[in-house]
């Protein structure tokens, strides 16, 4: 199990690939969709790019669980419900909700999501694998 | 302008790698604008070549049912200038190929000098945005027709060394029984003869 | 075809912006092999506007002083959505770096407010007198440098020509400087 340097060394060089960012703007408090830029295509790009560096195997909706958010049994106008919450919780143990739940707007989470959230993300699964 | 920027395919492994050529030529109108009396490769349309080599590769892995688009140039870098007369060779090797997109690495060279490298995004059209399923980009004989132009089955493949027959893929209807992926241009006018 | 990827240059503040538009449209014969059943502007060619367009930032920036402006580095071009025939694919260029001469630049192209494109960029600006390589054909290549100048000069005229009042008022006022 590297450690959580050598996973942020890792993650960092994925989002300078594949977002085109410099290093030094690859901060554990950046956010991917705020501060670096990240769009939607571009989480695909960092997904190979980790499966490739960790050599794990991320499943499509792991890292963002798109189809939560797009799941009416979850979502109402535009909100994130308790149900959905709670399923975020379990598809995200990685990632701290808290902010998110104070204002569960369905774009929030995305631009909430931070550098650190996917070194968190990435040591999960090396550690369930 | 027509839109082939390589001209033939001289490697082409099934899911793994490609190798294509294009010719640069003072017969191509766009080399007389870029530069005016400086005529060189434009960067923007090597990578084009390189995304056209690619993307037949990843839209083969998928069995050419449907075409992949360039969804993201992750990265491309470029190193001097290539005049007419020489010749680009483009390297294509795929990095991941999924159910959702593929990500190949490419290079171009003339001779042994690096002109270019390149990492490229390929989406699933299925899964772009404004187009639908039903809504092709190819109808098959038209694809059939590039394919063909760029010796696809000329020099492909699979990684065991056996060759692509173009019977294996939903281009041509043989049996004319499935009528069922059929677009709305009349493949049957596609002649199945000698075709694998 | 020729390869002018910009209609008109709206816009332009030296070394920091410039504002360009292309219009598809189906005369455009690479249409027909892009896609046969789906005519739509080649994600390259959006790039290549974007090149252009940063290069006349940089040409009407410093004068001409450089013959070729080149394309050496993109990252991270998204493309996020078709431009087809009857669009306007209007590109926005910000300079972000000059170092020597490499300019870095971000970019953005949008039909009627919907992003299509963006990206990163940078140009190489050389001339080919420059090129200590060839040394014994300075006298040659200079002249060649020229005549590209001259062209480019040429084209800026046209390009820039619908440039509008509000423009024209700073460009008076020293802020803009249009060809000479």
């Amino acid at each position: 199990m590297p450690s959580q340097e050598e996973i942020f060394e890792k993650v960092r060089e994925a989002l300078v690939d594949a977002l085109g960012v410099d290093d030094d703007e690859v901060l554990s408090e950046a956010t991917l969709q705020g501060d670096l830029d990240a769009e939607s295509i571009d989480f695909l790009d960092i997904v190979f790019r980790l499966e490739k560096s960790f050599d794990i195997k991320i499943e499509r909706g792991e890292l963002f669980p798109e189809d939560i958010l797009t799941d009416a049994e979850y979502v109402q106008e535009g909100k994130v419900n308790e149900a959905g919450i709670a399923k975020l919780k379990e598809r995200m143990p990685f990632a701290d909700l808290s902010k998110f739940e104070a204002d569960p707007v369905v774009q929030n989470l995305g631009q909430q999501l931070t550098v650190q959230d996917m070194c968190r993300f990435v040591e999960h699964k090396l550690s369930t694998t | 302008m027509r839109w082939f920027w390589i001209d033939r395919f001289t490697q082409f492994v099934s899911s793994q790698r490609a190798t294509a050529v294009k010719c640069v030529s003072l017969g191509e109108d766009h080399l007389h604008d870029h530069m005016p009396g400086f005529p060189i490769m434009p960067s923007s349309l090597v990578t084009e070549g390189l995304a056209q080599a690619g993307g037949l590769l990843v839209s083969e892995h998928y069995g050419f049912q449907e075409l992949v688009v360039l969804g993201k140039i992750s990265r491309t870098r470029f190193y001097g200038h290539v005049r007419p007369g020489q010749i680009l060779t483009y390297r294509i090797e795929t990095d991941t190929l999924r159910d959702d997109g593929a990500a190949v690495t490419a290079t171009a060279h003339v001779e042994d000098k690096l002109h270019a490298e390149a990492q490229l995004f390929f989406a699933r059209i299925g899964e772009a945005n404004q187009v639908s399923n039903d809504r092709q980009l190819f109808h098959k004989r038209d694809l059939l027709h590039w394919l063909s132009l760029v010796g696809v089955f000329e020099v492909g493949v699979h990684p065991d060394g056996s060759r692509l027959r173009l019977a294996d893929y939903p281009l041509v209807d043989c049996s004319r029984a499935d009528s069922s992926r059929e677009g709305p241009s009349n493949d049957k006018e596609i002649p199945c003869a000698g075709a694998s | 075809m020729r390869f002018w990827l910009l209609d008109r240059i709206c816009s332009y503040e030296p070394n920091t912006e410039l504002t360009a538009t292309k219009n598809v449209s189906l005369t455009e014969e690479y249409l027909a092999d892009h896609f046969p059943a789906f005519p739509v502007l080649p994600g390259v060619f959006m790039l290549e506007a974007a090149t252009q367009a940063g290069a006349w930032l940089v040409r009407l920036s410093e004068d001409f002083a450089h013959s070729v402006i080149v394309l050496q580095e993109a990252k991270g071009v998204k493309f996020a959505d078709f431009v087809t025939p009857g669009n306007t694919l209007r590109m926005c260029m910000k300079q972000t770096k000059r170092e020597g001469n490499l300019v870095h630049m971000r970019f953005r192209g949008e039909v009627d407010g919907r992003s299509c494109v963006n990206g990163k960029l940078v140009l190489e600006c050389s001339n080919l007198v420059e090129d200590e390589t060839v040394a014994d054909r300075s006298a040659e290549n200079a002249l060649i440098d020229q005549l590209m100048v001259d062209a480019f000069r040429t084209q800026a005229g046209i390009l820039t020509r619908g440039i509008q009042t509000r423009d024209i008022e700073t460009i008076e006022a020293g802020q803009v400087n249009v060809t000479k």
